[in-house]
């Protein structure tokens, strides 16, 4: 495997960013809402991470972890291009605090309870008061308002309870997790940028800030086509699919000759008809035999079976060289260790390699999506806790020495 | 839920004024636009003469001929026929770039140039342009040339493989078009930075999206821990006990399913008094998320054994009491007799045009609280307004028009 290699530091190559400019205040913990701030950051925003002064994110300990005990991998990587600046919300004097950078600040970012920043003192009247053109993202499990709004909301909860969770695994059998990794704090802070984008151009125009209200479970039902529809108007509850799927026929993922896995999509009949040609079969794509794609899907066990039997007397790399070559749409399933080997992930440059203080070099996912004129880029790894608390408290908020030794006397930050 | 479109709030719409082409198809690069036709930029959908976009077939029939996931998701679009293989129609493209802000695409790389209409060309004529091109691989690299679907996607991002049983089938994540959604979201994302940075300085530029890059960005510490470790992370079935125990799916008495995620310390120990067994929270039993990772599957047995002894309800029921992050695995029944949903308006009911149906579909996500999205229309008909733009935006009369249709451009 070859990363690519960034050491662009802390230091600008000069490059102009699209978000060069913008300030974000996140007082998020984990990565529903606080990954909204690191895409910000990626194309040029200067994201300031408020965290506790005792022991900082819940996030520096969750996942693999490292030499460093503030640190996690998952740390590492998804708190990129942040600063770090201890700060107690539940003082009084941290809620001052806190008030005066978001006077400075174009966006805050926050995923407690409802409820939790207004018992505080921090509610919308109060930062809109301190800053009219404020965009305040808010990401819980279940929105702002609703029943369920004060209900714990993670990921995991929220992809279920939005509908996703019950479509993944074999029919009949148990519902599996749609890949183990959190889709759904991603998909809600995807979501919560585009909002946030929205209404900052919003802002800039007319002077007026907003708030941007994203529940989890709400991002993940959004992104689920018709089932809504085909409920409401024919009752159709949607099922568990397994590996293939109810509209096309073959599609889905097959096991190699060598025990690995592809997979292989024809939505079409002009699909089909290719991949009849790489299994050297032609005949199977004739009008009266499964040429059609109803008659495939009224057919379906024949048609897999037809398939993984030819996916299983070949090797991976010849059965994607056979399906390549007649345009099949045709994949590996890539493991990591495949994604780390895959010549197109490296020209891509996908994986970057930066230094992470005391780690040595730590390979993370690189920038989506590209832009052409005024790309993103990774300049550190997340942050120390507290790294940037006596820059940004001098720089921005102009405290003298004396200030800064009291509020850490009085453990404020 | 309630009926109708939502025609009132077009004055509070943020997007008001910013025009938009979609020639894409299916649901990456079109979802873009959706996204930013709810926030008010007015949507052009171009499609090809015969037949049109492929989604007016992808999903359930409507009584119109095209499906639902068409009226959905072509929402507050305006429908023009162009053929861009033709002189004529290329022609009229050309001179609609002239005057639009963002433009959609998802062709095979390399199409639009063949037909003289690539980036260097429609930079030319407007130099204002944002270009969203997306594509399964990318505009760039050694796959770039290879057909791009989201179970290919799934495939090379690394999720597939990561959904399923252990050592058993991978199966689809849950949706097979989970990857074009977060392209659309992705691309939306750089399409806004990238309108802010034309507003700036009066530059235009393209943005490269990929749908497989849309699911590896979302994978969390996968690359940095087999980068450092060498750990292949493998399929888990319901339950991901890398970090965190208990933390999956259980079924219930009922035959039904809950979701219980116990991240951290504090949340066991509520999991532990909901079930009326707060000694499992001590901390020389299962207090402590390593004592749990040690004994994952003793602790998931008593977790098993706990919700398999009382109906769904009673288990949830119980977790929300001692505020346990625990919810059901609602399949779409359970949602349309969901609170929650009801009281986020989440879902609204729409008269589709010509069929006498009501249509429901989900409403705009995210919320805005003084300038929200809003649903104007659900997907048009082919060629639903091509007279209307070619009058409105190229100022054509009805002869151009006539010579266009004639010669099959539009």
């Amino acid at each position: 495997m070859s990363a690519t290699k960034t050491d662009s530091g802390p230091t600008d190559s000069g490059c102009i960013r699209p978000l060069d400019g913008v300030r974000v205040i996140d007082v998020g913990n984990f990565l529903a809402g606080p990954y909204a701030g690191t895409i910000m950051a990626e194309f040029g925003a200067e994201v300031i991470k408020i965290e506790h002064p005792q022991g900082g994110d819940p996030m520096r300990r969750y996942g693999t972890t490292t030499a460093r005990p503030d640190a996690t991998l998952k740390w590492l990587s998804e708190s990129r291009n942040k600063k770090s600046v201890t700060c107690d919300l539940r003082q009084p004097e941290g809620v001052a605090l806190l008030l005066k950078l978001v006077a400075k600040a174009d966006v805050l970012i926050e995923n407690f309870r409802p409820e939790a920043m207004e018992s505080w003192g921090l509610g919308w009247d109060v930062l809109h008061a301190a800053n009219p053109r404020l965009v305040m993202l808010r990401v819980t499990g279940y929105g702002q308002t609703g029943p369920y709004r004060r209900r714990a909301g993670f990921a995991h909860i929220a992809q279920a309870f939005g509908g996703l969770n019950y479509l993944a695994g074999f029919p009949g059998e148990t519902p599996v997790l749609p890949g183990t990794v959190p889709l759904g704090d991603y998909v809600a802070s995807l979501f919560g940028a585009i909002g946030t984008l929205i209404a900052l151009r919003h802002a800039e125009q007319t002077g007026r800030g907003q708030i941007v209200d994203v529940g989890i479970y709400e991002a993940i039902f959004r992104i689920l086509e018709e089932i809504a529809a085909a409920y409401g108007l024919h009752g159709v509850v949607r099922e568990r699919e397994g590996s293939g799927s109810f509209v096309a026929c073959p599609h889905g993922h097959f096991r190699t000759r060598d025990d690995r896995w592809i997979a292989i999509a024809c939505t079409t009949d002009k699909m089909f008809e290719r991949l009849a040609a790489a299994m050297g079969r032609p005949e199977l794509a004739a009008a009266e035999l499964y040429g059609d794609q109803r008659k495939r899907l009224a057919a379906r066990e024949t048609v897999d079976a037809l398939v993984i039997d030819w996916v299983a007397s070949l090797e991976r790399q010849a059965i994607l060289d056979r399906c390549l070559e007649m345009e099949v749409p045709a994949g590996k399933v890539n493991s990591i260790a495949d994604i780390f080997d895959d010549e197109h992930f490296q020209a891509r440059e996908n994986l970057l390699s930066l230094e992470a203080q005391g780690l040595g070099d730590v390979v993370v996912p690189g920038v989506v999506p590209r832009l052409s004129k005024t790309p993103g880029r990774v300049t550190h790894l997340g942050p120390t806790l507290g790294d940037a608390t006596v820059a940004v408290l001098t720089g921005l908020l102009q405290l003298n020495a004396a200030e800064i030794a009291a509020l850490r006397d009085k453990k404020i930050i | 839920m309630t009926a109708s479109a939502n025609n009132t709030q077009d004055e509070r719409l943020p997007l008001k004024g910013i025009r938009v082409i979609d020639i894409a198809t299916v649901i990456a690069a079109p979802y873009c636009a959706t996204l930013l036709g709810e926030f008010g930029a007015d949507v052009l959908k171009l499609e090809h003469p015969a037949g049109g976009d492929a989604l007016r077939r992808f999903g359930t029939p409507s009584k119109r001929g095209d499906t639902l996931t068409w009226l959905s998701e072509s929402r507050n679009k305006r429908s023009m026929t162009i053929d861009l293989r033709t002189a004529e129609g290329a022609e009229v493209f050309k001179s609609m770039i002239a005057k639009v802000d963002v433009l959609c695409e998802n062709f095979r790389t390399g199409t639009l140039e063949r037909w003289n209409l690539g980036w260097d060309v429609l930079r030319e004529i407007n130099p204002r342009l944002v270009m969203l091109r997306v594509t399964g691989f990318g505009q760039t690299g050694p796959y770039k040339d290879r057909p791009g679907f989201a179970r290919v996607a799934h495939a090379m991002g690394g999720i597939a493989y990561l959904a399923g049983m252990p050592k058993g089938t991978p199966v689809t994540p849950g949706s097979t078009t989970l990857g074009d959604y977060m392209t659309g979201l992705y691309g939306c994302f750089g399409v806004l930075m990238a309108l802010r940075h034309r507003d700036l300085t009066g530059e235009g530029q393209f943005i490269d999206a990929a749908l497989y890059e849309s699911i590896f960005r979302c994978t969390e510490e996968l690359a940095p821990a087999y980068g450092m470790f060498g750990t292949v992370r493998e399929r888990q079935g319901s339950s991901h006990n890398d970090f965190a125990v208990p933390h999956g799916h259980f079924s219930t008495r009922d035959g039904k399913w809950v979701a219980i995620s116990c991240a951290t310390d504090m949340l066991f120990a509520r999991l532990a008094q909901a079930m009326g067994r707060p000694d499992l929270a001590a901390p020389h039993t299962y207090g402590e998320q390593e004592q749990r990772l040690a004994h994952r599957h003793d602790v998931n047995e008593i977790v098993r054994d706990w919700c398999g002894s009382l109906t769904r309800e009673e288990v949830l029921q119980r977790c929300y009491a001692t505020d346990t992050p625990a919810g059901p695995l609602n399949n779409i029944a359970d949602i349309f007799g969901d609170r929650q949903f009801h009281a986020r308006r989440n879902m609204v009911a729409i008269d589709a045009p010509d069929t006498g149906e009501q249509i429901i579909v989900p409403t705009p996500v995210p919320r805005l609280s003084a300038t929200p999205g809003s649903i104007r229309s659900l997907g048009p008909k082919l060629g639903e307004h091509t007279d209307e733009i070619l009058r409105e935006l190229l100022g054509m009369g009805d002869a151009e028009i006539a010579e266009l249709r004639a010669r099959k451009a539009i």
